[in-house]
Order: C-alpha cells, then sequence, then structure tokens
C-alpha cells in the first residue's frame, strides 16, 4: 500500500476574506501544469446560485511556492476561461479542467456543462489552447469529444496526457440515467481515447477500469502518471445509487504496462478519510490528481461534499512502484 | 429540371393515422419495393404538453394511386432518458445495406436555455423495414468542434463506394428579442464513410446562401443523373417564417461534378409555390428518388406539412 502523508488543506475559498462572485465557494478538479518556480494548480469553482438555483461552474488557477507546496504565492483574478454561447455545450460550465504543455504552449482539455429538460445536465469535452498558461482561447464552439453510437452522454472529467508521442485522454462516460428515490442518477465509468495531434481522437469504447461495486458504481477523475516503468491510475469512485445518502467517495488505484489493460488495485491506493471529526476530508475523499515536484511525489484531492471547502495536499512516502 | 406536380398524395386528417396521433406528415422518404413504394414519414403525438415525432409509413402502389398497407406498429422506438433521440424522430432516412435497411434518425432532446438540440443516429432493420432496431444508444453523428449544435436531417447514399451523408448543423442561436424567440441558423454540410457507422465531417458549410448569412438551410436531397450530382433543399429566412410567406421555406437547388464543389441555382428547380394550393405558403423537406427510370420528388407543403406530402415528378 502506498504511504501517503496528509498535508492539509491548501486552498479553501471560503475562507477568503474577499473573493469574486464567481468564486464564491468550492475548489473542484485541481489538475498542474509545472513551471520553472512555481506549481500552477488550476481548479473550478462556483458563483451562488442563479435565478433557476443551479450553479454555473468556471475554471481558474492559483500558483504555489515550489519549494512549498502548501504556500499559495498567487490566486488568478478571472476565470482562465469564458463559458459558451447560447446554445454551446458549454454555456452553463466549464469543468474539470485539464492542461498540458505542448511543443508551442498550452493545451487544455475540459468538460462543457449545458442543461437539459428530462435530465438535469449534458456534459460533452471541449479544448482549448493558451500561449502563456492564464487565458485560454477555445479552439472552435463545439466539443473535440462529444456523445456518440456506444457513449450516449455525459462526456466528462477529462484528464490529457502524452506518452510516446501520442496524445491519451482519459475520461468518463454515462451509460444510462436511472430514476433513483426520484432522483435522476448516472452511472459514470472510466474510457480512453487515442489520438496523434489532440484533435482527432478515437475512442477506445470500453469501460478500461473495472467496478468494484458492480454496474451502479461511478468512476471519476482518471488520473494516470508514468513512473517507475509503469503506468499508474488514481481516480475515485462511489455507489450511484447510494451517493446522496452516504456522500461518500472513495480513491482507486490501477496500473498498466500499455494503457489499454488495466489492473485495478484500490488496497494499494493508500489514501482514505480522515478520522478525526471537523476536517476538510473526514467523510469524503475525491479526485486525486498526483504529479512530482523535486523528485517527489505529491496528491492533490477534494474533501468533503466534492471539495466545496477546498482541496487539500499528501506527499508519497517512498516510491511510486 | 422540369418537374410536372402531381399534387398532394397524402393528407393526414383523412388518414388512418389519426388514430394514434394529432396531426402532421412531415418529411416524406421513400424506398422503393418490387411492387410498391414505402414512405416514411413523421407524424406527431402530444405528450406531456410537448409535441413529440415518431416515424410510421404507407406503403403506395408504384403508381400512387392506392395506398395498400400502412404501419399499425412503432417503426422506431423513442430514445431512453437523457439520450439524444429521447424527444422525437424526424426526419428518416432509409437506405438499402446490403440485405438490410439502415435507417439515419434526426433524434431530438429537449434544452433549458434553447428549445432543443439533435443527433443522426442509425438504426437497422432486417424484416423489410417494418421495425428498426438501434445498435447503440448514441448518435452516429452528433455536435463537433466546428460545428457546435443541431446536427440533424442526415440523407444518406453511397456513390463509387463511398457513402455519403448530406445533413445540417447548427452556426448559431440568435438572443431572444421582444419580437421573437431564441432562433437557429443552420447550414447544410457533408460527411463520408466506409461502413455507414463511422464517419469523417468535410467540416464545411457546401451551399452557398441566398438570402443572407441567416438564412437557414433544410434537408438536402442528392441524385445523380448522368455525370452529374443534383441537390435539392429547402431554405427560409431566420425569422418570420412561420407567419410570412416571403420568409417561409421554398425549395433550393444545386449541382455538382464532384460531390465536393456545388453551384447553387435555384431558379433550375422550377418547383415554385402556387395560389390558393396545399403548397401556397411553404414547399420543403424534399426528398428525390428513382423508380422504375423515373424520378419523384416528395415534399411537404403549408405549415410544415401539418396536413400531408405531394409529390412532382421530373420531365424527361
Amino acid at each position: 500500500m502506498f504511504k501517503w502523508i496528509k498535508k492539509g488543506v491548501v486552498f479553501n475559498p471560503t475562507e477568503l476574506s474577499q473573493r469574486p462572485d464567481w468564486m464564491n465557494e468550492f475548489s473542484q478538479a485541481p489538475n498542474t501544469l509545472i513551471f520553472d518556480n512555481f506549481v500552477r494548480v488550476f481548479f473550478s469553482t462556483r458563483p451562488k446560485r442563479d435565478n433557476d438555483g443551479q450553479f454555473n461552474t468556471y475554471s481558474t488557477f492559483l500558483d504555489l511556492d515550489k519549494n512549498d507546496l502548501t504556500k499559495i504565492i498567487r490566486v488568478s483574478k478571472k476565470p482562465v476561461l469564458e463559458l459558451g454561447e447560447r446554445g454551446c455545450f458549454d454555456e452553463f460550465g466549464t469543468y474539470p479542467f485539464s492542461p498540458i504543455k505542448t511543443d508551442d504552449g498550452f493545451l487544455a482539455f475540459y468538460a462543457g456543462w449545458t442543461r437539459c429538460s428530462s435530465v438535469p445536465f449534458d456534459i460533452s469535452i471541449g479544448v482549448c489552447k493558451s500561449s502563456d498558461g492564464e487565458k485560454f482561447t477555445k479552439l472552435g464552439n463545439g466539443p473535440i469529444l462529444s456523445s456518440s453510437l456506444y457513449e450516449p452522454f455525459t462526456i466528462s472529467s477529462p484528464k490529457i496526457r502524452r506518452f510516446n508521442d501520442m496524445f491519451y485522454l482519459f475520461y468518463v462516460s454515462g451509460s444510462q440515467w436511472n430514476v433513483i428515490d426520484s432522483n435522476v442518477e448516472m452511472a459514470l465509468k472510466i474510457r480512453m481515447a487515442k489520438s496523434k495531434d489532440g484533435f482527432n481522437w478515437e475512442k477506445v469504447n470500453k469501460n478500461i477500469i473495472d467496478d468494484s461495486l458492480g454496474e451502479i458504481e461511478s468512476q471519476a477523475s482518471p488520473d494516470v502518471i508514468f513512473k517507475n516503468g509503469i503506468y499508474h491510475m488514481f481516480f475515485d469512485y462511489w455507489s450511484s445509487k447510494e451517493f446522496r445518502k452516504t456522500k461518500y467517495r472513495s480513491i482507486g488505484y490501477a496500473y498498466s504496462k500499455d494503457l489499454v489493460n488495466w489492473c485495478r488495485d484500490d488496497s494499494k491506493a493508500g489514501i482514505s478519510v480522515s478520522l478525526e471529526k471537523n476536517t476538510f476530508d473526514n467523510e469524503m475523499v475525491a479526485y486525486p490528481h498526483v504529479f512530482e515536484v523535486n523528485d517527489k511525489i505529491y496528491m492533490l484531492y477534494l474533501g468533503n461534499e466534492v471539495g466545496r471547502y477546498g482541496f487539500g495536499l499528501a506527499e508519497l512516502e517512498g516510491k511510486l512502484q | 429540371m422540369r418537374w410536372t406536380k402531381l399534387g398532394q398524395i397524402f393528407t393526414f386528417d383523412e388518414s388512418p393515422f389519426t388514430d394514434r396521433f394529432i396531426s402532421h406528415a412531415q418529411s416524406p422518404q421513400a424506398l422503393v419495393f418490387g411492387d410498391f413504394v414505402r414512405i416514411y414519414f413523421s407524424t406527431r403525438k402530444k405528450e406531456e404538453g410537448n409535441f413529440v415525432s415518431h416515424v410510421q409509413y404507407i406503403d403506395f402502389t408504384k403508381d400512387f394511386k392506392k395506398i395498400i398497407d400502412y404501419s399499425k406498429h412503432e417503426v422506431v422506438s423513442l430514445g431512453g432518458l437523457g439520450c439524444f433521440d429521447e424527444h422525437g424522430i424526424f426526419p428518416f432516412n432509409p437506405i438499402n445495406v446490403g440485405d438490410k435497411i439502415y435507417g439515419y434518425t434526426s433524434g431530438w432532446t429537449r434544452r433549458k436555455s434553447v428549445s432543443i438540440d439533435s443527433g443522426i443516429g442509425l438504426v437497422i432493420s432486417e424484416d423489410n423495414g417494418e421495425i428498426f432496431k438501434r445498435i447503440g444508444n448514441g448518435p452516429v453523428l452528433t455536435s463537433s468542434l466546428f460545428e457546435p449544435f443541431l446536427v440533424i436531417d442526415g440523407f444518406v447514399k453511397v456513390f463509387n463506394n463511398t457513402f455519403y451523408m448530406f445533413y445540417i448543423f447548427g452556426k448559431k442561436w440568435c438572443e431572444p428579442t421582444d419580437k421573437h424567440d431564441s432562433e437557429r441558423v443552420y447550414k447544410i454540410g457533408y460527411a463520408t464513410s466506409r461502413d455507414g457507422i463511422n464517419w469523417t465531417k468535410a467540416n464545411r458549410s457546401i451551399i452557398e446562401d441566398k438570402i443572407d448569412e441567416n438564412e437557414c438551410q433544410a434537408l438536402p436531397t442528392v441524385i445523380k443523373i448522368g455525370s452529374r450530382y443534383h441537390m435539392c433543399f429547402s431554405y427560409r429566412s431566420m425569422i418570420g417564417f412561420r407567419e410570412n410567406i416571403s420568409n417561409a421555406y421554398r425549395l433550393g437547388y444545386a449541382y455538382s461534378e464532384d460531390l465536393i464543389t456545388w453551384t447553387r441555382d435555384d431558379s433550375k428547380i422550377d418547383l415554385t409555390r402556387e395560389n390558393n394550393a396545399w403548397d401556397s405558403s411553404m414547399m420543403c423537406y424534399p426528398n428525390i428518388f428513382e423508380m422504375d427510370d423515373e424520378i419523384y420528388l416528395l415534399y411537404n407543403g403549408n405549415e410544415f406539412g401539418k396536413n400531408g406530402f405531394g409529390l412532382a415528378k421530373l420531365d424527361k
């Protein structure tokens, strides 16, 4: 089992004395870009509920001191990306947001949210680019990865990676909306697509991580890192049937040698809810992101209520192998 | 192209479908059998306060003088909860592929900030087109980077061993004003495929605008005659198209030698709206097909086909 040393909350927007309307609460789905002198953490945040009682979600970033990742040196004053135009897939939210460095700047893949009539939302994945890693521009008004014959809706939770000159997009898709206790709920499964150029994608069209809770299991945040000759994936999972009651999400783990065939072994994940009361992560640990800085492996993750009160940091003791 | 109008050949109000549906026989599309021609169309029910389109068909004798049979069952089921085709299928495009019949569905789903979105699905029949079944719950063609919404109206034909799909995609939803709701603008595009399932979009609008940049172009239909490809479609203005005849749907025409470059010339279609007729204020949703060496064009008339469809025949 991996041993993670928790370092506590890194950022909680509700503790900011002055904060913009669009950053009222939540800091969800942390993903990093490593710069020479700092670590940029992209995350997603929300204003108060709108007139329809619904949330919009914006993505933005903050910078951490590379030598002390619990120290924030800058918080962006703007979202990195605008919401989509009327009728577009990303009209009501751009979340999560997964950036990657490319040969001539940065690309980011993000999930765009629209609102539906019979179900609460639909989601597709969009793409945007940036020269400075601060302001991103969409490459088009539509999604780069959306529903298809065997993935009918909610294409979400993108994590973009590049290995061996190929782009890999890990994401989740829904298979069926279920009415549970008069709420519509969906089981999301981790999927993958490949691309040579980042624009033309080929879906693998299968669930790449076995279920541990059966068909009703939902999976998200398929976060992959290559270390010590092996691909490691940390993700989170929960029971789509019980989630509203239990509020419980766990972090799982799988490894692979070829990125296609994954062996799930949650017993190795090594991180779970805190046992102390009144901590930010005593009910939930979710949405892991694992990265390397100064030869150390870290994880950013969400606490209770899927990051309503911030994300935390943990440091790996020992090797990722 | 000189056409002779044969008049309205199907009147919804006088049909046996009034038992199960309330109105409309939209986007008639033909599939020719040995001794009859089957015409699929979309007709409406009202479900929980909303109109929902369902696919039905009627079988005509080949002289169109007699209806010999019609669907009394569900031809294609609607999509499940949250699917792209949950709230209706309209239009429906049938094509023979080997010993099966493929049906390209235009699925509708209702949205919050705009009225609808759509996608193009595939259903397959192995019983001569009576019942079609899905091979997956999602669309085969949907929104993408440069076609952000409203991918619909697929019309598929095989030319030179390649499947071609002509369809339309949304360009924008305009903001609502005091005078009108949020209205949409859409253009004709195309995609190609080796198997009819996996498609590659050309990612461009192929028919130039005639009215203005907000011209809405709908339901392309294509036929090859000799060495030339002919396309018919309907087009209208973005606003005022329901009440103002000069903004309403009429038929447009374009031709191509290579399926890539199209020259628009509406004057060549020679099919116009006539006073005091079933198609006096509107002509839309054309479908061109060949039967026994004759070329026909099915289309809808007034009120988007609320009360049926008619036929024209190409002069030799």
